[in-house]
């Protein structure tokens, strides 16, 4: 009643709301916004490490061939498939392995306006980058996932920023991925 | 006046007795008028009250806006339950509702 279409279900509200109370809950738990923020990565990586065979088996995807394909993947189908949204990649390295997501629509912060005060340098999504991290990690593509830019701290759009750790072992600058 | 409305608004409240609930019940209408102002009434089913002062020499605001108004007001309310930061009891601080507020009373005014 008095709500426009485009809303989430009423599982993905409750799937929100329940995110909305573990943050506020590592709020209280925790005095700095930097532990609140390593807490919400620890946990998102321990819930990407599991979820990856979640997903592969439900998208029957093949193997990427490139840190590009698979950040696409990252963004046209895991986002979509979790979270309903597919945010735009863009590549934002030379060395091609550096990309960054935008997320235009981002349902986990659908009733948070903005911030509280005292919490300006919370990364309220940071469950995702762990998310991310992890489930890379199980597939042999160690990562660094941070917030690049974040709406909820007054900036223009929200941006994941991922950087794709060579492997020891590409010395001559050729990318593999197993 | 507007505690001496909350008097009548438990009034109403327990005169409905264990009615089933809709929208139009929520709706209490004209609490009581008094010289300057009408005071109107709306109630949720979680028992959150609403009330309404308007001018007296506001004549041209009908029944429908009113109902409309609150309607919205709940909407916004619910909306600011679901922020994971406020705690219920607390005073509202949120822009989208001032602004909603903000909006509907240029509406009227």
């Amino acid at each position: 009643q008095g709500r426009e279409g485009g809303r989430l279900s009423s599982s993905g509200e409750l799937f929100v709301l329940t995110y909305g109370a573990l943050v506020a809950q590592l709020c209280k738990d925790y005095e700095k916004d930097e532990d609140v923020n390593t807490c919400l990565d620890r946990m998102g990586y321990g819930i990407g490490v599991r979820l990856i065979d979640d997903f592969l088996a439900r998208s029957a995807v093949k193997k990427c061939r490139s840190y590009s394909e698979t950040a696409d993947m990252i963004a046209q189908v895991a986002f979509k498939m979790y979270l309903g949204v597919t945010p735009t990649v863009s590549c934002s390295s030379a060395a091609g392995n550096e990309f960054s997501l935008i997320l235009d629509k981002n349902p986990l912060v659908d009733f948070v306006e903005e911030l509280p005060a005292e919490r300006a340098s919370l990364c309220y999504c940071n469950l995702l980058c762990g998310v991310i991290r992890g489930a890379l990690e199980m597939v042999h593509l160690p990562a660094e996932v941070t917030f690049l830019q974040d709406r909820l701290k007054g900036d223009a759009v929200t941006e994941i920023g991922i950087t794709f750790l060579r492997k020891a072992e590409d010395r001559n600058g050729l990318v593999t991925t197993t | 006046t507007v505690h001496t409305s909350l008097d009548v608004v438990d009034e109403k409240i327990s005169a409905m007795g264990k009615a089933l609930v809709d929208q139009r019940e929520l709706y209490l209408g004209l609490l009581y008028p008094t010289e300057d102002y009408k005071v109107y009434g709306y109630v949720t089913n979680s028992k959150v009250k609403f009330v309404m002062v308007v001018d007296s020499s506001n004549t041209a605001l009908r029944d429908n806006e009113i109902r409309s108004m609150f309607r919205k007001l709940h909407n916004s309310y619910t909306d600011i339950m679901c922020n994971p930061f406020y705690n219920p009891g607390d005073r509202i601080h949120s822009r989208a509702f001032d602004n909603m507020v903000n909006s509907m009373m240029m509406q009227v005014c």
